[in-house]
């Protein structure tokens, strides 16, 4: 399940908005393409995207969770989430898959990789 | 270093309850004399087994059922092996090989492998929609097939049958449990005991195919159906088998340890060969594999103390009780239980209760007992039959007797060695010694101490009740109560209620800073909770923290597993107009809504909407929210009373309309429904309403604490009042009381019990000052309140955040 990130070069970074499109600790759904990506900005003003997918036993989106921190309450399963890496934290256990965010100027980029990330559980 | 390598090596093959029940106890006994190597074939801390029937039907989460979490690994030294199978024992090098690759010395070894389910070997079973019912994969594997298909068969009318086939009914499927004897439970309850657990299971949905030999599994790939050895099809599209179950042997076996149906022990766990000890149910002792938790609570105490060289009895086997967790349905068994020539037996039925007591006694002494539909007298029964104990008058009167046992003499009568919490094996003595050693006061430092009340919770009465018998006098019922209000501090809803007002802290961040919360930001638990507390304590101060509202509250819809929401605007007292009717059908066929639903609470859910469809909505209904999701009022139900009705001696729907309309949109510490009824028939439910209002000639009665819920309760007579004035200013005055006192998530019902219903009625009816300043209170906090549905559609840029996603194609950079 563990996934290292890819390359820079193996992403196309698409400008999905301003920083003021989106508010402190409150998730907003992009969609990129195919790809349903949950963008959170954390009160230390760092930026995350997560696949907008609940790696939880009912499934579900995460872009209604709370944000604490760098952790992301999942709004389903309320399982706990590393925004950072996607990583599911103990008791639970699995993997959201992330995407880099680069902030330019007022623009948000969120990097999609280019082979489409391997659509996994088909 | 040095100290480490002089300990001996012990390897526990098996990380489920038996075998770190026993790693638990060594660790008690000789903290330091073992350096311990587990491993285990499931990718799990070691989680509480028993309790896979509650995350079944969804009541609990897989975390909370964790017992040992990785740190308690970490913290006693001990090497985890996780999703890890040993598949060689060398007894003569002394060595244990995994499938990892990891390769283990030991000086003691522990087997403690379990058991799996049997699967039926009839022809078909290995097609795909089988299961067994064993571990959390089973388990999620049955959430899953849930959510696709609606027939379900559940193979075994035992303890383990019974409760899979609720908990899948529970979760919508469609359920037959498939019995190959005439009798559920055969080997626990006599004819009578299961003929009425049958009766009540059917009421409950689940339908029954007793005296069925399951012959062949019918489907090509998957499965499709059953058919039974008297030419009988059933069709299903999941079978879970819960037909019995198979010590796993394979690994002793394999590694010359002798074996029968399980690993061959004796009084001591010692299996044939030497410093190998095999507990739990992998193992055969006396003729014995047992299935339950209690006797591998008995046989690791035993080895424990024999592993750490400290003296104990040989362990002479278990006399073995059973208890169904299907909530609503009491059923006990325990020892002897079907009538016999030399058996003698008190036998007391009631058909119209539906409750079935029966003792078995021989030569005059305890050796058996079923119970059915009134558990209460479990644990003493279990220890009678244990001790063997003759029957006297006071027993029979508390069997059979009318009267209820006084609880308070239960307690003191219990026996020292009596197992209090089943789900840990804490005993009586267990607890009084922790009580009084460590000057114990609060049933939390209980759970710590001795992991009394650490699993189910079903044991915490009686717990609360030994540390009551201990403390006597000095026992502090609200202090022993204590709990913090989440693992982000030990401050109790009490402390940091107080605190915030002593140190005027207005926003959940300074709360967090000031009263030294171990985590920044909170967790989920306490976010909404301090924000509910704040608003409460600071109604024009406190600036609601959207951030820290759950999905519900936060999007003001209820949230679907499917990611889309459910909208039900207010219909007050559940009175529409064909005006509003016609709107709403409009609505529903503009934006194709999935479904529309009559609520339970006398209103329309629109169903399958998507969230950026919300806002639209609500523009287009013109309608204020229904708060279905908010921990605040819900609905008023009001039957048609004196406005219609031939009974009616109130209006009730007039009543509960103002009464909606006045208390919308309140916040509380959690969700509030009410009633008001026209007449003492009660056509609206009061009996199970936070606040039931019940129109009489002349008065209103006013009933509190009652709920429909998980935990269902009946509602109180709180009093009795002549004017409708009188009527509101109670309902505002009972309702203040419990958002200045209820912790965050407490029910009504709970929160009456807590706090007693007449200190409730002292402080809400009798003692007029109090009263009014309540009210004074509430009014100032109503006159905060807003309409969110419409405070969004107002501001567009909340509206757009929150509501609308954003979308990129083509137009890379
Ligand atoms: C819509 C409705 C079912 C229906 O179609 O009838 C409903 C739907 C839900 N109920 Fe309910 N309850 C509904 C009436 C009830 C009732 C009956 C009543 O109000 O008369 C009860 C029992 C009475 C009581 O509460 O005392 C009820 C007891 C619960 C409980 C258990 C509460 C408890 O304290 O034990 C929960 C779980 C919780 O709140 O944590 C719950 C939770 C839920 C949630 C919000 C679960 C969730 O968090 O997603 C459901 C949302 C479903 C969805 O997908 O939209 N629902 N729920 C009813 C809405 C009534 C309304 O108009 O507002
Ligand atoms: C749904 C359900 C409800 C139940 N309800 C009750 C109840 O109400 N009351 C009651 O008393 N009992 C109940 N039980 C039974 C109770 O859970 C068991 O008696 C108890 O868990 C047995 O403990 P154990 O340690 O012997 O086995 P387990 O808890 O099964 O632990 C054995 C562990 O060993 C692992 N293992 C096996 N082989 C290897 C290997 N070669 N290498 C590494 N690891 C291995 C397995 O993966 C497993 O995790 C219930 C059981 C289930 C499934
Ligand atoms: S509760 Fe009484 S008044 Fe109301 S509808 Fe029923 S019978 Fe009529
Ligand atoms: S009996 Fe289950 S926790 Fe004590």
């Amino acid at each position: 399940m563990m996934s290292l990130p890819k390359p820079e070069q193996d992403y196309t970074y698409y400008r999905v908005g301003t920083v003021d499109d989106f508010m402190e600790r409150i998730g907003r759904k992009v969609m990129i393409e195919q790809s349903n990506v949950a963008v959170f900005k954390t009160s230390e003003g760092e930026w995350y995207a997560l696949e907008n997918k609940s790696p939880g036993p009912k499934g579900g989106t995460l872009a209604e969770g709370i944000v604490s921190g760098t952790v992301l309450y999942d709004p389903i399963c309320d399982w706990r989430i590393r925004l950072s890496d996607g990583q599911v934290l103990d008791p639970d256990t699995g993997q959201v898959r992330t995407y880099p965010v680069q902030i330019e100027g007022n623009d948000v980029r969120i990097g999609i990789p280019k082979d489409g990330g391997g659509k996994d559980n088909g | 270093m040095e100290e480490i390598q002089q300990r001996r090596r012990l390897v526990v093959v098996g990380n489920g309850m038996a075998g770190i029940n026993t790693v638990e106890h060594i660790l008690k006994l000789a903290p330091n004399s073992y350096h311990i190597t587990i491993f285990g074939g499931e990718p799990y801390p070691n989680y509480n087994r028993i309790q896979l029937s509650y995350v079944l039907e969804k009541s609990k989460a897989i975390e909370e059922i964790i017992l040992n979490d990785y740190a308690w690994y970490e913290e006693n030294g001990i090497d985890l092996y996780t999703g890890t199978e040993v598949t060689a024992i060398d007894t003569e090098q002394k060595t244990v090989e995994a499938n990892n690759g990891v390769k283990v010395t030991y000086d003691q070894l522990i087997i403690a492998t379990g058991s799996r389910p049997f699967m039926l070997p009839v022809p078909g079973a290995d097609k795909q929609g089988i299961i067994g019912f064993r571990d959390i994969a089973d388990c999620e594997q049955m959430l899953r097939t849930a959510d696709v298909y609606k027939k379900a068969a559940v193979i075994g009318g035992g303890l383990l049958g019974l409760e899979a086939a609720k908990g899948l009914s529970k979760l919508g499927m469609d359920v037959t449990v498939v019995h190959l004897f005439k009798e559920l439970m055969e080997r626990q309850l006599d004819a009578t005991a299961a003929r009425m657990l049958q009766t009540e299971l059917e009421s409950q949905g689940l339908k029954f195919a007793t005296g069925k030999q399951t012959a062949e599994f019918l489907g090509s790939e998957r499965v499709s159906g059953i058919r039974f050895a008297d030419g009988t099809e059933l069709e299903t599209e999941f079978v879970v088998m819960a037909a019995g179950i198979k010590p796993n042997i394979e690994l002793a076996k394999a590694s010359g340890i002798e074996v029968n149906r399980g690993i061959m022990v004796d009084d001591y766990m010692r299996t044939s060969a030497p410093d190998v000890y095999a507990i739990g149910e992998c193992n055969e002792h006396r003729g014995v594999s047992y299935g339950l938790v209690a006797p591998l609570f008995e046989q690791g105490a035993v080895l424990a103390k024999h592993l750490c060289g400290v003296d104990t009895e040989p362990y002479e086997g278990s006399t073995v009780s059973t208890q169904l967790k299907i909530s609503g349905v009491d059923v006990f068994s325990a020892g002897e239980f079907m009538d016999a020539e030399d058996l003698s037996i008190v036998r007391m039925h009631d058909d119209w209760r539906r409750i079935y007591k029966k003792v078995l006694m021989r030569g005059g002494r305890i050796v058996g007992g079923i119970l059915i539909g009134d558990g209460r007298e479990m644990s003493r029964l279990q220890q009678w039959i244990r001790t063997g104990t003759v029957m006297t008058e006071a027993i029979h009167t508390a069997i059979v007797g009318q009267g209820a046992p006084d609880t308070a003499n239960t307690v003191a009568e219990l026996a020292d060695d009596e197992i209090v919490c089943g789900c840990n094996g804490v005993s009586k003595k267990n607890i009084v010694d922790a009580i009084s050693e460590n000057g114990l006061t609060t049933v939390e430092e209980i759970k710590a101490t001795t992991s009394a009340c650490r699993s189910c919770g079903g044991c915490r009465p009686v717990v609360e009740q030994i540390l009551q018998h201990v403390l006597g006098d000095q026992y502090d019922s609200a202090a022993a109560k204590k709990e913090a209000i989440c693992a982000c501090t030990t401050l109790s809803r009490d402390e940091v209620v107080r605190e915030i007002k002593e140190k005027g802290l207005i926003t959940s961040k300074e709360v967090r800073y000031a009263l030294e919360w171990n985590n920044k930001e909170g967790c989920s638990k306490c976010r909404p909770a301090l924000n509910y507390y704040l608003g409460m304590i600071w109604p024009q101060e406190h600036v609601d923290e959207r951030d820290s509202r759950l999905v519900n509250e936060r999007m003001h819809a209820n949230i679907q597993k499917d990611g889309t929401f459910g909208v039900v605007p207010r219909m007050y007292g559940g009175v529409t107009t064909p005006e509003d009717l016609r709107l709403i059908a409009d609505i529903a066929v503009k934006y194709n809504v999935k479904m529309v639903k009559v609520t339970g609470g006398q209103r329309l859910d629109l169903l399958g909407i998507k969230k950026e469809d919300l806002p639209n909505i609500w523009k287009d209904l013109g309608m204020p929210s229904g708060y279905a999701y908010a921990k605040a009022l819900r609905t008023v139900k009001t039957c048609v009373g004196s406005q219609f009705c031939r009974f009616g001696t109130k209006d009730s729907m007039g009543m509960g309309i103002l009464i909606e309309k006045k208390f919308e949109r309140l916040d509380m510490p959690a969700k509030f429904k009410m009633a008001v009824n026209g007449c003492p028939r009660n056509c609206a439910e009061s009996a199970t309403k936070d606040i039931g209002i019940v129109g009489n000639e002349g008065a209103w009665e006013i009933y509190v604490g009652g709920n429909g819920g998980i935990k269902a309760r009946l509602a109180e007579l709180l009093c009795k009042v002549r004017t409708d004035e009188e009527l509101l200013e109670i309902i505002a005055a009972f309702i203040q009381h419990y958002r200045e006192t209820g912790k965050y998530l407490e029910r009504t019902s709970d929160w009456v019990e807590r706090v007693g219903l007449q200190s409730i009625a002292d402080t809400v009816v009798n003692d007029l000052d109090n009263r009014r300043a309540l009210v004074e209170r509430i009014e100032q906090a109503l006159g905060q309140v807003q309409e969110p549905w419409n405070e969004i559609l107002e501001n567009s840029n909340l509206r757009e955040k929150m509501f609308d996603d954003l979308s990129v194609s083509t137009v890379k950079e």
